[in-house]
């Protein structure tokens, strides 16, 4: 592995504890259950977990991207916990409450890592099965899978610094 | 209490009216984003803002500032993602009267409220 891409390994790596905590305080916070981490691994692709996904852009010292993703079942969970909306749609309001859940999550990480200034973009959704999502070239993105009351997903991430 | 809140999420404003509601505060003006929230206040009239920092066309701050150089003493509430101490440091230099991080309390923000409320009676004439 060059110096380079192993920079950039432990640049991601940085984010691991912080994405975990923020995603379990999120979660217990916001949907009243405790996710539990189930993996954490490397990905050889970027194609996230699951068909739905709010993908966040980093930028600061680190510049990445962080995804939550996600089925269509527990988006729909969220969005019944978040407000008490029943629906069997992948609507704006699904996507909306799956934005905000990982805008909070990708804040509060952030926030554990005050020393690398990032700034974070306004969640953009992704829907397909088998859509990719762009990280910085040469990273690697890791993939935090968790299980919960609501489903299973995945918080995926990839940084390398400025 | 007439509150206009400001944020890009419809989610995070139905959270917020909800927390609001039960707080017995009924009379809240929504906005999307901050050109729509300046648009709105000069039209109206308000005890409070509460208002997101990310959001597109124009952010929170911004928002923060434009409405300071019309009113410099209407209470305004940032509540966000956004932690760091940099930023809260910003945010109080630009004039925001108070700071709540997303995720919050429905508790948290009850006391935001009753503190400002407070300090604004402490200024009225007797």
């Amino acid at each position: 592995m060059t110096s380079t891409i192993a920079g950039k390994s432990e640049l991601t790596a940085e984010f691991v504890n912080p994405i975990i905590s923020s995603t379990i305080s999120v979660f217990e916070m916001m949907l009243g259950c405790t996710p539990k981490r189930t993996g954490l691994s490397l990905k050889s692709d970027h194609i996230p977990e699951h068909e739905l996904s709010a993908v966040i852009g980093i930028s600061g010292k680190a510049a990445g991207t962080l995804v939550l993703s996600l089925s269509k079942s527990v988006g729909i969970g969220i969005l019944d916990r978040l407000l008490g909306i029943t629906t069997d749609e992948l609507n704006d309001e699904v996507c909306d409450a799956v934005c905000e859940l990982a805008n909070m999550i990708a804040g509060s990480a952030k926030a554990q890592l005050e020393h690398l200034e990032a700034s974070i973009s306004i969640p953009n959704i992704i829907t397909g099965a088998g859509h990719s999502v762009h990280y910085p070239s040469n990273v690697s993105p890791i993939c935090i899978a968790f299980d919960s009351e609501i489903g299973t997903f995945t918080i995926e991430a990839g940084f390398s610094d400025r | 209490m007439k509150v206009l809140l400001v944020d890009d999420s419809g989610t995070m404003r139905t959270i917020q009216k909800r927390c609001l509601s039960k707080l017995g505060i009924e009379d809240v003006t929504e906005a999307e984003d901050g050109v729509q929230a300046l648009e709105i206040y000069n039209s109206g009239t308000f005890d409070i803002v509460l208002s997101d920092w990310n959001m597109p066309n124009m952010d929170g701050l911004q928002l923060l500032k434009e409405i300071r150089l019309l009113n410099k003493e209407i209470p305004i509430i940032m509540i966000t993602t956004e932690a760091e101490r940099a930023r809260v440091v910003t945010a109080i230099q630009a004039g925001v009267s108070d700071y709540l991080v997303k995720p919050f309390t429905p508790d948290s923000l009850k006391s935001k409220l009753e503190r400002l409320t407070c300090i604004k009676k402490l200024y009225q004439p007797l």
